[in-house]
């Protein structure tokens, strides 16, 4: 192993890790709002089951405005609500607020565009057959668009992981951050190759698995 | 079994169905007939209220649909089946589970499923093809999954909305074929909407005939059976051979 790493191996497992805490918060983040947000995006659209063109607006706003923010201002912006929530507007901890946050817009609109790709018939007969919203969501919307969810998923997974390198502002730590602050800062180019390098095994990594995945789940 | 009374749907400024009403009675085969932009499509939606009407009432199988609570209207839908011209299969899900899906939303038990499944299955011909996904079948075989999925919960009422308008000749004899043995073996009312003139002529009791969103005429027939269309001739011998196994 080259030099440079061993002598400082410690402080790059700790930024791998930081990267890992950040990035998954986003993903638990996406899924967890994202998803069902993204999906009420799509069912209150015009000509969906749940139209509603006021909540359809609201959110679709709420979606445009976060996502319009460049990256670096939200998470300034947002550092008294992080405070507020957190107790502190620095560290990994704080640093996971707005990477949530936009991580739930960033997935919403991918999951959004999954659905729309669903044909209308499918609803259409799932509807007749007697179902609720509930079983049109989970045994036909989510089966019908699994692919491009799960498409959508990685792509957001791997924006994430860019998003993630610039939380050193707020003491966030990472891999991005370490890069910078020994790499870049301390003229270690050599080291700031190779955590571009780790970067790049990760992203290749994500994406593989989930084009892989979204492949084998397809059989339209 | 089928009554709609005063029943209107708008979209916007144009008016889809105007004041339509109209008597279906039990075991028939109704043809619904008329050019693009007629209103056939938006009249069959109403009768299982896919489409709400902004007037009238629509009774089905001694209920009024207009009146119901949403569950009660989930749970009517199960008794009334409907088949699509696109065929509306989810592709991501094998025909098993396509043919299932009506069984799980009406909530019967478990245990009953698979017996039920092959059965409608069985009945159309396909039990063999249980495990294969829509994108490995041919459109008339999609369209007879379609029909299974919508034979599953033992409707009373089969829906029908151009059943046949993406089928070749062939095909679409051989579906017809089958929603003929359906509605005698069965005795489902079947409702077919359809602008092919051949369909209503080949297997339906009376038809209406619209005209820009209204009832022009409706008169009844004597279905003429489904005939041969092909010139080919081994065709004519097949179709033959498969009449005779469905009056069998």
């Amino acid at each position: 192993m080259p030099d440079v790493l061993v002598q400082y191996q410690t402080e790059i497992w700790r930024s791998i890790g930081e990267t890992f805490i950040m990035v998954g918060v986003s993903i638990i983040a996406a899924i967890l709002v994202g998803l069902p947000l993204g999906t009420w995006l799509y069912l209150s659209r015009k000509g969906q089951l749940l139209e509603n063109r006021a909540v359809f607006s609201v959110l679709n706003l709420i979606v445009n405005i976060v996502r319009s923010f460049p990256f670096l201002l939200l998470v300034v912006f947002l550092i008294p609500f992080t405070r507020l929530i957190i107790g502190t507007a620095i560290g990994t901890a704080a640093a996971t607020v707005p990477l949530a946050i936009i991580a739930i817009a960033h997935y919403s609109r991918l999951v959004e565009q999954s659905l729309l790709d669903v044909p209308r018939g499918v609803v259409e007969a799932a509807v007749s057959m007697g179902a609720s919203i509930k079983d049109v969501i989970f045994k036909f919307l989510y089966v019908e668009a699994r692919s491009g969810l799960v498409l959508g998923l990685t792509t957001s997974i791997i924006s994430f992981i860019s998003y993630s390198t610039i939380m050193g502002v707020v003491g966030g730590g990472g891999i991005g951050d370490f890069a910078i602050r020994y790499g870049y800062q301390q003229f270690k180019t050599e080291l700031m190759m190779y955590m571009i390098l780790i970067m790049l095994v990760f992203v290749q990594m994500i994406q593989f698995t989930g084009t892989t995945v979204a492949r084998l789940i397809d059989k339209r | 079994m089928i009554t709609l009374t005063n029943v209107r749907k708008q979209f916007g400024p144009d008016t889809a169905v105007r004041d339509v009403s109209l008597h279906i009675d039990r075991g028939d085969i109704y043809g619904i007939i008329g050019a693009s932009g007629a209103g056939k499509s938006t009249l069959l939606r109403l009768m299982n209220l896919l489409e709400m009407p902004d007037a009238g009432t629509v009774e089905i199988d001694g209920a009024t649909l207009t009146s119901l609570s949403r569950r009660q209207l989930r749970e009517k839908r199960h008794v009334i089946g409907m088949i699509f011209q696109q065929f509306n299969l989810v592709a991501n899900k094998t025909v098993y589970d396509n043919v299932v899906a009506p069984l799980k939303l009406a909530g019967r038990p478990k245990a009953t499923h698979e017996a039920r499944v092959l059965e409608c299955l069985h009945f159309v011909g396909l039990e063999t093809f249980k495990d294969k996904y829509p994108a490995q079948l041919s459109g008339g075989q999609k369209q007879r999954v379609a029909i299974a999925r919508a034979l599953a919960n033992e409707p009373h009422v089969l829906l029908c909305d151009e059943p046949t308008s993406s089928l070749d000749p062939n095909t679409t004899a051989e579906i017809l074929g089958v929603l003929k043995s359906i509605n005698e073996r069965l005795g489902v009312t079947i409702v077919i909407v359809t602008h092919e003139m051949d369909v209503i002529r080949q297997v339906c009791d009376r038809v209406t005939v619209m005209a820009d969103g209204a009832v022009y005429e409706t008169l009844d027939l004597v279905p003429g059976g489904v005939p041969a269309i092909d010139n080919n001739p081994a065709w004519f011998v097949d179709q033959l051979k498969k009449a005779g196994e469905t009056d069998a």
